[in-house]
């Protein structure tokens, strides 16, 4: 892929950034929806990388998220750090060591040993969170007053200034993600993913790569999770949750992994989708019961999401331009 | 004075419990090389199938029969209408679909039983207390700890006694040949999936007077159970039972000295395992 397509293909990205809440509320979803869906977005993000590329399939990236939301929102809450970038910055540093850490101890596993054992360790952070680190994390009842995101005499205090705040950092950490797969290294991963061991007759260590990529995603969990507390100014010890680790799977799985655009258009369905459920009172209560079949029908019939359905539709047209609808089906 | 005896055996009657579903866990992951991430889910069903023989009777051994055949019932539906479909595609598919799975069980019982939690209260003739070396212990949990132990023995001379546990064991090792050899591997894959989900239903009902029964309850349980067979080792049978035990004794002693590391202890055990022994403490090199 040439840089020149990178650099079109950033452009709509941006674009597509600045509209996206204008089409999302014309479709009945606030602004708040909007920033929710960009959070996960980058959350899924780091999840592609590890999952998409890598093929490693983590049920405890909720950790990472809680990590990064916690450390980050407590030194802001506590008045330690006033700076919301720095916050941001330790609080993604923290994350990412809490991947260096579980990833040591995990990255020798494949399959389903590495699902246990990831999910395992999550849940270990869970009950820090509620437990043994009550008195830091409020415990059961979260940490309420994360100030909104400041950065060099901006103020991004309503709820579209916080949509444009997280919207920079969704870019640009795309951006940087984008780079991450075109490396080297990221070929390395796919070639992990292939065949782990002609990569490591190929001279790879293996093992190292799979850390590296685990320390990465967790980084970008950590950052969303920071997000999450900027822009709803409050952290729910829920962050740390099964259910949130297992939702940003589900979100990878139906966007497209292998794809970067996938966690986007994954966290679009799946946000837009329970809300929808959820408003559509018929069936208010089943919400989660709907998402749940989606889902598996989904896996049973369309395996590689709607983004890599779309983009083997596309191929499939031979070349014939067609105007695809974003998040369409 | 008696604090730590008291914990210890409670720590057997819970992990007597983990033991018997990750037994379950164990023996589908064993045969069908399946992660079952719907266990918990099937241990939930359980517990509400058996909760309304119960209250139709007020028998607690119907309940529990009850919980095993319903249990035993889905379980082959799930198996032909979905897990089937799965056996020749990757792990990772087999992981996503059981997570789907667990997400669908746990919604259609909300949707029939609302959120709300159910007590099950203990039966009459079990909800007394019984001295044990001058320890005085609800005889409830003795049951359990009995329950757990003939159920596990039964499945021992299923699975090593029997014809169908020669195969089950045979198919763990190679599939293939099993199958030229003319045996229906299929069928046994359907009933061992069946058996998996039923051995988790029974556990659910048990439980039941233990904790609370709602929609979430095999969550949690579904965690503590990797716990326990990574501890014990992927695929082994003692592994599960001396994993189940160290797990329930981890939980029940720091909940009586540290009660705000109870349930993080546990994490921190299946860490050291796995650096001090990976393959877990009775498991084999490369089963994983």
């Amino acid at each position: 892929m040439s840089t020149q397509r990178m650099l079109l293909g950033l452009l709509g990205l941006a674009v597509f950034l600045v509209l996206f809440p204008i089409v999302l509320q014309a479709g009945g979803g606030g602004i708040a929806l909007a920033s929710r869906i960009l959070v996960l977005a980058l959350f899924g993000l780091g999840v592609d990388l590890i999952f998409g590329f890598a093929g490693l399939l983590s049920f405890g990236q909720a950790a990472f998220y809680g990590v990064g939301g916690f450390v980050s929102g407590y030194l802001l809450i506590s008045g330690t750090v006033h700076s919301t970038l720095l916050a941001l910055a330790i609080g993604t540093a923290a994350a990412a060591f809490a991947g260096i850490l579980i990833g040591a101890l995990s990255m020798r596993q494949v399959g389903v040993y590495l699902a246990m054992l990831t999910l395992a360790f999550a849940q270990m952070f869970y009950f820090l969170d509620i437990s043994a680190l009550r008195n830091y994390t409020g415990g059961e009842n979260g940490l309420p007053g994360v100030p909104r995101a400041s950065v060099l005499g901006l103020h991004f205090t309503s709820n579209h200034e916080a949509y444009a705040f997280i919207a920079i950092v969704y870019f640009i950490a795309f951006a940087i993600m984008w780079l991450i797969v075109r490396s080297s290294f990221g070929h390395v991963l796919r070639a992990i993913l292939e065949n782990p061991e002609r990569a490591a007759a190929a001279g790879h260590d293996v093992y190292l790569y799979k850390v590296v990529a685990f320390t990465i995603a967790a980084a970008y969990a950590g950052l969303a999770g920071g997000l999450l507390g900027m822009f709803q100014g409050y952290l729910p010890p829920d962050m740390f949750t099964i259910d949130t680790s297992g939702q940003i799977v589900v979100i990878e799985v139906i966007g497209g992994p292998g794809t970067l655009v996938g966690p986007l258009i994954g966290s679009i369905v799946w946000i837009y989708l329970s809300q929808v459920f959820q408003d559509f009172s018929a069936v208010a209560g089943l919400w989660r019961l709907m998402l749940g079949i989606v889902f598996v029908l989904l896996i049973t019939g369309f395996r590689s999401g709607i983004a890599g359905g779309i983009i083997l539709w596309i191929r499939g047209m031979a070349r014939r331009r067609s105007a695809v609808a974003t998040g369409g089906d | 004075m008696h604090l730590i005896e008291a914990q210890a055996l409670n720590g057997l009657a819970l992990g007597a419990i983990l033991a018997l579903v990750a037994l379950g866990l164990t023996i589908v992951f064993g045969l069908l090389g399946f992660v079952n991430f719907a266990h918990g889910a099937l241990l939930m069903v359980g517990a509400y199938a058996g909760w309304i023989v119960y209250s139709q009777t007020n028998h607690f051994f119907l309940a529990m029969l009850g919980a095993l055949v319903i249990t035993f019932i889905v379980g082959i539906v799930i198996e032909r209408v979905l897990i089937r479909l799965y056996y020749a595609r990757p792990k990772q598919d087999q992981i996503l679909v059981t997570y789907g799975l667990a997400i669908i069980l746990v919604e259609v019982v909300r949707a029939i039983f609302t959120g709300q939690t159910r007590l099950l209260s203990t039966p009459a003739w079990a909800s007394g207390i019984v001295n044990i070396a001058g320890i005085y212990y609800p005889q409830y949990r003795v049951i359990v700890i009995a329950i757990a132990a003939i159920t596990l023995a039964i499945i021992y001379l299923i699975l090593f006694r029997t014809r169908i546990g020669l195969i089950v064991r045979a198919g763990i090792d190679d599939v293939v040949i099993v199958n030229i050899l003319g045996i229906n591997v299929k069928r046994t894959f359907m009933l061992v999936f069946a058996l998996g989900a039923a051995i988790a239903g029974l556990a659910g009902i048990v439980d039941g007077p233990l904790l609370a029964i709602n929609p979430d309850m095999g969550t949690d349980v579904l965690v503590q159970c990797f716990v326990v067979i990574v501890i014990g080792g992927v695929g082994s049978f003692f592994g599960a039972i001396l994993g189940g035990i160290v797990a329930g004794e981890i939980i029940s002693l720091t909940t009586a000295f540290a009660p705000d590391y109870a349930s993080v202890m546990l994490y921190v055990a299946m860490a050291v395992v796995l650096i001090v022994r990976p393959q877990g403490l009775l498991g084999v090199e490369g089963r994983a």
